[in-house]
């Protein structure tokens, strides 16, 4: 760890989740709204069910209004069943809690970067760093929960 | 043809907060905007207070705000900020700087930073007999930099300064950057604690408005970019 006056390491860490947010961003994107065909999930795991999930009619159709008759929307049933895939659970589980990482360390060192540069006062930066950082933590350890439990 | 000149006026004996004021102004379209405020304070109004030296662009004294964009007065012409008769061309002084009187702005916090940087060559070793030698690779390196007339275009034009007064700004850390990565200075780890700092390289956020406002085209962002990499490489090292 860098020494505590030093931001050198947050600002090369930003740099780093910066990129791989370009990355992990599409991806979740792709994966998690668009991949309604379960390509990330085994079959064995779709035939068991015997059939595949789908969104009540309602919701597809009001999904068909606003984005045209041919879109498809990817069911919620088909993003956990990824995560309770014998297979793919483990990738995607880890996946999401990198991005999870990620993400957090991004977004919350960008708001510290804010705070610090309307708050002049040494100690309101150190509160408000500490808040952020542990709003940051707790918001890690919920992440961590979903990501882990959901499908198992 | 003749121009509507507005200039921030603030004089703090008579006035509680800065007004805007007119004049009319015949001009050529290659006249300098100096020359704009030069004609006021010769033929409107005396009173008129702004900062000028050499109108060459070499001092960097009358850096101000022209149209809402920093600029040195004596570099900009007339047909690049007005495009024809009766058109408004606007003076204020440079933003988020204490401002003494109309376009002249209290620049002591400005150098304090500069000097905060320790803008000047530091060795371990006794002089040499001759001149420190220095390849022209080497040179090349801070050569860009070296250009930095100290007019304070950049450092006001910064968002970071204007959140926080306190920041060290891009002036000041282009000098820092200047000295560090001049291979004849020995200085670089007194420099980088002063950069290295909560105030200091971390809050640039590359917006890129200093390299916009400086009159001498220097591409601040990237060599501050370059002394972020020393400080966060020579951190790694210390840590290591």
């Amino acid at each position: 760890m860098a020494a505590s006056k030093s931001n050198a390491l947050n600002w090369f860490l930003h740099r780093i989740t910066g990129t791989f947010l370009i990355f992990m961003l599409i991806t979740h994107f792709w994966v998690q709204h668009y991949d309604h065909q379960v390509a990330s999930v085994t079959h064995e795991v779709v035939t068991e069910k015997g059939q595949m999930p789908e969104y009540p009619e309602a919701a597809k159709e009001g999904v068909k209004a606003r984005f045209g008759p041919d879109a498809e929307v990817t069911p919620y049933q088909v993003v956990m069943q990824r995560l309770a895939d014998p297979v793919y659970a483990v990738l995607w589980k880890g996946f999401n809690i990198l991005f999870l990482i990620v993400a957090l360390h991004h977004g919350f060192y960008g708001l510290n970067n804010v705070m610090t540069d309307y708050i002049r006062n040494p100690m309101g930066r150190l509160v408000a760093r500490s808040l952020s950082w542990t709003v940051a933590l707790g918001l890690f350890i919920i992440g961590l929960y979903s990501v882990i439990t959901a499908g198992w | 043809m003749n121009l509507n000149v507005e200039i921030k006026r603030y004089n703090p004996e008579e006035d509680e907060e800065p007004h805007w004021e007119s004049y009319e102004v015949p001009a050529d379209p290659l006249d300098s905007a100096l020359s704009l405020l030069l004609h006021v304070k010769w033929h409107e109004d005396g009173t008129l207070s702004f900062r000028k030296s050499c109108a060459h662009g070499i001092c960097g004294s009358d850096a101000m705000q022209i149209n809402g964009e920093n600029k040195l007065a004596c570099s900009v012409l007339v047909q690049d900020i007005a495009d024809g008769e009766g058109d408004t061309v606007t003076f204020a002084p440079l933003p988020s700087a204490p401002v003494i009187k109309d376009l002249v702005i209290d620049q002591s916090r400005f150098f304090e930073k500069y000097r905060d940087v320790k803008p000047w060559l530091i060795t371990d070793g006794p002089a040499p007999e001759r001149e420190r030698e220095q390849s022209p690779e080497e040179h090349a390196m801070i050569e860009e930099a070296s250009k930095c007339i100290m007019c304070g275009a950049c450092t006001h034009a910064c968002p970071s300064t204007w959140a926080d007064p306190d920041y060290l700004g891009p002036a000041a850390m282009l000098k820092a950057y200047r000295y560090t990565f001049d291979t004849r200075d020995d200085g670089a780890e007194e420099r980088l604690d002063v950069v290295d700092s909560p105030d200091g390289l971390w809050k640039c956020y590359t917006i890129f408005n200093c390299n916009e406002a400086c009159p001498k085209d220097i591409d601040i962002t990237r060599w501050l970019s370059a002394l972020k990499r020393r400080a966060a490489t020579s951190q790694a090292s210390t840590n290591a």
